[in-house]
């Protein structure tokens, strides 16, 4: 082994921490317990451990945005969070840090009314409300038509409410969140 | 020390020994049927055939427990994933993995993620027993641990496949050092970026997400496509050449394990030129010349084909060359 050797790899280590950076990361949905983002890409190696444990088939590895492509999303729109917190005691790098269910923050609520049952007037659904963790809360009913009204600071992001949304409504969806809560 | 008398297979080498400069020029890739050659002439009874058995069984009870491991993993996980029964181990690829409590990380994650992340005590003693075996084995992990080993046995298969056929596939043999270039550039790239863009290209994360996807989703993920991209390279262009010149894990490695001590030993008395050894590394080492630097993998497979019984490894000798 030559000292150059040495040397470089050490040149290596200063460069890699000198130009070491939290980077504006492109807003996605994470398992639940993740750290905000920019440092979840930081910390996450990619091991799928949180996607293995996941009993509802939540956590996917899709092509993700460039270079963060081994990291996994919550995939709201195939199967909901149901909050079990499996995956943060999995985590081996702390990318997703262990919390109190109510203390995630995978995502926001997005309504598009026109879409939604009783926001047409059309039908009293409250699927989104009765499979909602958080009722009351995260979600209540107002008007005559018992139409949801999404409250995005109480909200986890589970996705139990995309889920159950009827398939000729699909009104709510969850949505990465911008800035951290 | 006195030699042992020459076995059959010693005796029949060192009267064809006049052929071994010429078979030294040979390409990398025809010269593995004098390897061949020199193992159906040793008997069953020979003493190196039974000491270097040892060492090749103890390998691949390692690899076989490591491909156990990345396989067994997600196929147990999906069995019994459960919301309400507590997780049990073991689970994660080799990477990264969990036994019963007990974590190890590979030390390229924890270097990547320690540069980039939060120094926490907690990530660091994960990969603490990582990186002390490879300081004091060198980079054993690419040659008992790593889940690319069976596959890079596949494409070796492959090239004798295509000799046999009259096809010779090439065997260009980049410097060693384009690897460490890669690891530099994946660490600095991936800092830049405040991501993590290793997992990308190094095999043992690729095959573990690989195989996720697979037991989980019944497909391939884009990490399929890199393996590929690898499996090719070491089948149509460099023989073993991911792993030699291109692997960034590797050049991590070696660079921890550079100043090992275990290394391969040549007892020059015993050794009798036939080449066997230089033929049969993947990775481009010298046993013959004793020229054995920190790119081995301690895997044994040279001290398995000599016939002489004339190279062991064991601890580095006081004075002999590196």
């Amino acid at each position: 082994m030559k000292r150059r050797h040495v040397l470089g790899a050490l040149a290596a280590a200063v460069a890699t921490g000198a130009v070491s950076r939290r980077a504006a990361a492109t807003p996605t949905l994470r398992p639940p317990g993740a750290l905000p983002p920019g440092e979840f890409e930081q910390a996450c190696i990619g091991c799928a451990r949180c996607a293995e444990v996941c009993p509802e088939n939540a956590i996917r590895f899709g092509l993700g945005s460039w270079l963060s492509g081994g990291m996994p999303t919550l995939e709201t729109n195939a199967a909901a969070c149901t909050l079990c917190m499996k995956c943060p005691a999995v985590c081996p790098t702390g990318a997703l840090l262990p919390c109190p269910p109510e203390a995630v923050h995978i995502g926001v609520p997005e309504l598009t009314r026109p879409k939604c049952l009783p926001w047409r007037g059309e039908a009293s659904c409250r699927l989104c409300y009765q499979v909602c963790p958080y009722p009351d809360r995260a979600v209540e009913l107002v008007g005559p038509q018992a139409a949801p009204l999404f409250h995005a600071e109480a909200c986890v992001g589970c996705g139990l409410c995309e889920v159950a949304c009827p398939d000729r409504a699909k009104a709510i969806r969850i949505v990465p969140t911008k800035e951290p809560r | 020390m006195s030699c042992p008398p020459d076995s059959r297979a010693a005796q029949e080498l060192r009267s064809g020994a006049g052929g071994g400069a010429s078979l030294a020029m040979a390409s990398g890739s025809h010269s593995l049927g004098l390897v061949h050659a020199v193992r159906s002439r040793l008997q069953p009874g020979d003493l190196v055939l039974r000491r270097s058995r040892r060492y090749t069984a103890l390998r691949r009870l390692s690899l076989a427990l490591s491909l156990a491991l990345t396989v067994g993993a997600p196929l147990w996980q999906w069995h019994t994933r459960s919301a309400l029964a507590p997780t049990t181990g073991p689970y994660g690829p080799v990477g990264a993995v969990s036994f019963f409590g007990v974590e190890l990380i590979d030390p390229l994650a924890t270097i990547s993620v320690l540069a980039q992340h939060r120094l926490t005590l907690s990530l660091a003693l994960t990969g603490l027993l990582g990186l002390l075996l490879t300081a004091f084995l060198g980079r054993f992990f690419c040659g008992w641990v790593c889940p690319y080993v069976p596959l890079l046995a596949a494409t070796n298969a492959l090239r004798s496949l295509l000799n046999k056929l009259g096809v010779s596939p090439p065997d260009l043999r980049l410097a060693p050092h384009t690897a460490v270039g890669v690891l530099i550039a994946v660490l600095v790239v991936g800092a830049f970026f405040g991501t993590q863009v290793w997992p990308l290209v190094y095999p043992p994360s690729l095959i573990g997400r690989e195989l996720f996807q697979a037991v989980y989703f019944g497909g391939f993920g884009a990490g399929a496509l890199v393996l590929l991209g690898a499996l090719s390279f070491d089948t149509f262009i460099s023989r073993a050449g991911f792993c030699r010149s291109l692997c960034p894990g590797g050049a991590m490695y070696r660079l921890i394990g550079a100043a090992s001590p275990v290394t391969v030993r040549l007892d020059v008395p015993k050794c009798t030129s036939c080449t066997a050894c230089d033929v049969i590394c993947n990775l481009g080492q010298s046993p013959m010349t004793a020229t054995v630097d920190e790119g081995c993998e301690r895997c044994g497979k040279c001290v398995a084909v000599c016939p002489t019984d004339a190279l062991s490894i064991g601890l580095r000798r006081k004075g002999a060359r590196p």
